[in-house]
Order: structure tokens, then sequence, then C-alpha cells
């Protein structure tokens, strides 16, 4: 595996004494499209904020390029691109205003691109943000994160609120970068599987503050099954334990020394509900 | 001819090797002919809206098996050595989604008459949708 380019270590975090964050330990290779996934309250948006040094962790740390992220450079912030959960906008400006105001912020920033890429999900460019539709505001979010063409990406639930067209031409963009030198890096936390399948490389779930399971998204899809047997007991290669032995129903990784053959594949969505059931 | 793919993300097989089994069944079947270009891999992430790493590591496969050519200037291309399969060779490329039917229709009670006039049927459709 190349270096990780986005790393969180041992984070540990506590909100009002009980723990959101517990021994979550992340690497992401150069290139990467990680899919953030888990349950409302998982602790998804918390490890984001950590990534991106916004919430500072009770313990361990987390490293974006090589930098501590609650101490970014200069430079690797101009390489960043973050999508918060909640649209981060000036109410009383447009989105024109928000191209002009940003884009002063940033060295590499494309005026051009930006509104290609606005056109693309067609957003009102002259609307007050306050006035816009959560959508609208979900994309104006999108088209900044963007528009400095940032190796670095990391999207916070960056498309609920968007219908499927716009959410295609969204996955689209996340490809378009213009720095072909280097192929960018995405962390996206999303509750629409079937969106993330399109574009992963990579899949963590986190349940209870948790990493439960990393991996690549092929892998997984090839290799882990739904097996069924007859007896109380867990077959060889079984990972989790999230149905009652009765069912005898197993999650096995056929990687494993003496899993059973056959079973059943699973898509993102059947792997979500039986690590969460 | 436009070259087309189906995928379909939500199903258990990853995508790339969704890409791999229909480019080897086209160039089994002779639907894909020798020297004929294939998409390039940020054209057909565009049109599916997937990772264009994807693309690329299906067509790698199907590079080191022989089934495709990196022509300068054109990108991908049915290899110059591929022939349309034999029968055989073509029958093989289906028995296993048939075999998985078969083991469907065992678990949903079905006879063989009954499967076998559905698999006819659905032979019947897809010629349909193929000649408008």
């Amino acid at each position: 595996m190349n270096d990780a380019i986005i790393s969180a270590n041992h984070v540990r975090h506590l909100y009002k004494s009980k723990a959101v964050l517990e021994q979550v330990n992340l690497q992401v290779p150069e290139g990467a499209v990680l899919g953030l996934v888990g349950r409302n309250g998982a602790g998804k948006s918390t490890l984001l904020r950590c990534l991106v040094g916004l919430t500072v962790p009770d313990k361990g740390f987390c490293q974006l390029g090589g930098c501590m992220s609650t101490d970014l450079s200069d430079e690797m912030r101009e390489r960043l691109g973050y999508v918060a959960q909640t649209p981060d906008l000036f109410d009383w400006l447009t989105a024109e205003q928000h191209f002009e105001r940003i884009g002063s912020l940033y060295a590499q920033w494309n005026q051009e691109q930006a509104w290609v890429l606005a056109t693309q999900l067609s957003l009102p460019m002259f609307t007050k943000a306050k006035d816009l539709s959560l959508g609208d505001q979900q994309k104006l979010s999108v088209v900044l994160a963007l528009g400095h063409d940032p190796d670095v990406l990391i999207l916070d639930e960056p498309v609920a609120s968007l219908d499927p067209m716009t959410r295609r031409a969204f996955m689209r963009a996340l490809f378009e970068n213009h720095d072909s030198e280097r192929a960018r890096t995405v962390v996206i936390s999303s509750h629409l599987l079937s969106d993330l399948e399109r574009v992963v490389t990579h899949v963590a779930f986190m349940r209870e503050g948790q990493i439960q399971l990393m991996d690549e998204w092929d892998a997984l899809a090839e290799h882990l099954r739904l097996v069924q047997v007859n007896t109380d007991e867990a077959p060889r290669g079984a990972i989790f334990k999230s149905r009652r032995p009765e069912q005898g129903l197993w999650l096995v990784d056929t990687r494993l020394a003496g899993a059973p053959a056959g079973g059943r594949a699973l898509n993102l969505d059947d792997l979500f509900l039986e690590l969460n059931a | 001819m436009h070259m087309s793919f189906s995928i379909a993300p939500s199903d258990p097989t990853p995508i790339y090797r969704q890409i791999v089994e229909q480019v080897r069944r086209q160039i089994a079947g002779g639907v894909l002919r020798q020297g004929q270009g294939l998409p390039s891999v940020r054209a057909l992430a565009q049109e599916h809206a997937i990772n264009p790493m994807t693309v690329s590591k299906a067509y790698s496969l199907l590079e080191t098996e022989g089934l495709l050519e990196r022509r300068r200037g054109m990108g991908m291309v049915v290899a110059t050595s591929t022939e349309r399969g034999g029968s055989a060779e073509r029958q093989d490329l289906l028995r296993p989604s048939l075999q998985a039917a078969a083991e469907q229709a065992r678990q949903l009670g079905l006879s063989a008459k009954v499967a076998l006039g559905l698999y006819e049927a659905c032979l019947k459709q897809t010629h349909r949708e193929e000649t408008p």
C-alpha cells in the first residue's frame, strides 16, 4: 500500500463524557475513494471533522499529507476541499459572490471550472444563500469545495438532498481533477450506498465510534459471503457475530483458512445491514 | 458500432468484473471484432458515473489475458490474436448464469418445463429489443 495521505491514529473523542470515537485508526492511500458508512450517530461526522482539524480529538491525532490536521500548512490547506454536513455558507451572499469571496482565498481557484460545475449541477447563481433550498445550498458547498481543484477531498454527506440526476453529475465531477499528476484522494460519508458503489475503491464501516471493517470494496464484494450452517457454532472464517446463533447465518471471509465455500454474495446495502444487525 | 456496457452497481459482482465479463462475452460472440476500439477509460467512466480506476482495472486485466491491446493514439482495441469463440467456448461462458438460474428455479419449485418456457420468452424479448 502507498503511504497514507489521510490518517487517523488511535483517535478517541468524548462528547458529554461519552466516547463518540474510540481507538479509531484509519489509513487512506493516495488516490483512493473511501466510502465511510455507518448508522446515524456512529461517529462519521466527528471523525471527518477530526481529519480536517475542526475537532481536536481528546486522544490520538490525524494527519493530512504528512501535516498534523490541527496544524495544517498553507500548502496543505490549498490542497484540501471539505464539505460539512450542514452547508457552511454566507447567508447574504449569492453563489456568484461566494465564488469571488472563496476564490480569492485560493491561489489555484479556477473560476471557469467552478462555473462549468455549477451549470452541470443546475445551481442558481444569483440567489442569496439563505433563499436557496437545502439541495441548492449543498450544491454550492460542493462547488466551493471543488473550485480550487483540491487533491484531498473530505465530504460529509454532500449529496443527501440532491436528486439522482444531480448526484450523477456530482459523482462525475469527483474525478475531474485537472492536476493529473496527482490522483485525487476522497473520503465521503453517505447513506446513499448505491451511489457509493459506483465510485469507491475502499469502504470503512463505522459502528458505535469504531471502525468495524475497512478494505477494498472489490475485495469485500468478492470474498465476503453470507453462509448458512446447521449448527450453533460459528463456521471457520466467520467475522462478526451480528445475528443470533440459532439463525445459523454467518458473515464469512472466504480468504480465511477453512472458510466454507458457497454462500450468498452481498452488495453494499446487504453488507451494511449484516454489520449493523 | 457503439460499444455498450450494462453496469449494475448494486449487483454483488464488482463493477470491474462486470466489464471484464461483458468484453469477454462480446469477443467470444463476435460482437466485438479484431482491431475494434473500446471506449476510453474516461468516456466509459463518465457515461456510467463510475470511478475511472475501475475501468482501468478491467482493461488491464483484459490486456493481461491477451484479449485487448493498447494501441498508440487509439487506446484499447480488441487484440488481433482473438477470434470469435467456437460454439463450445461460447456455451461455456453462458453456463454459469444458467447454472445459477437453474438453482433458483429449484428453490422456487418451478418445473423444468416452466423454467425453459420462461428462458425462451426472455430470449425472444431480448431479440425484439435489439431488432426494433
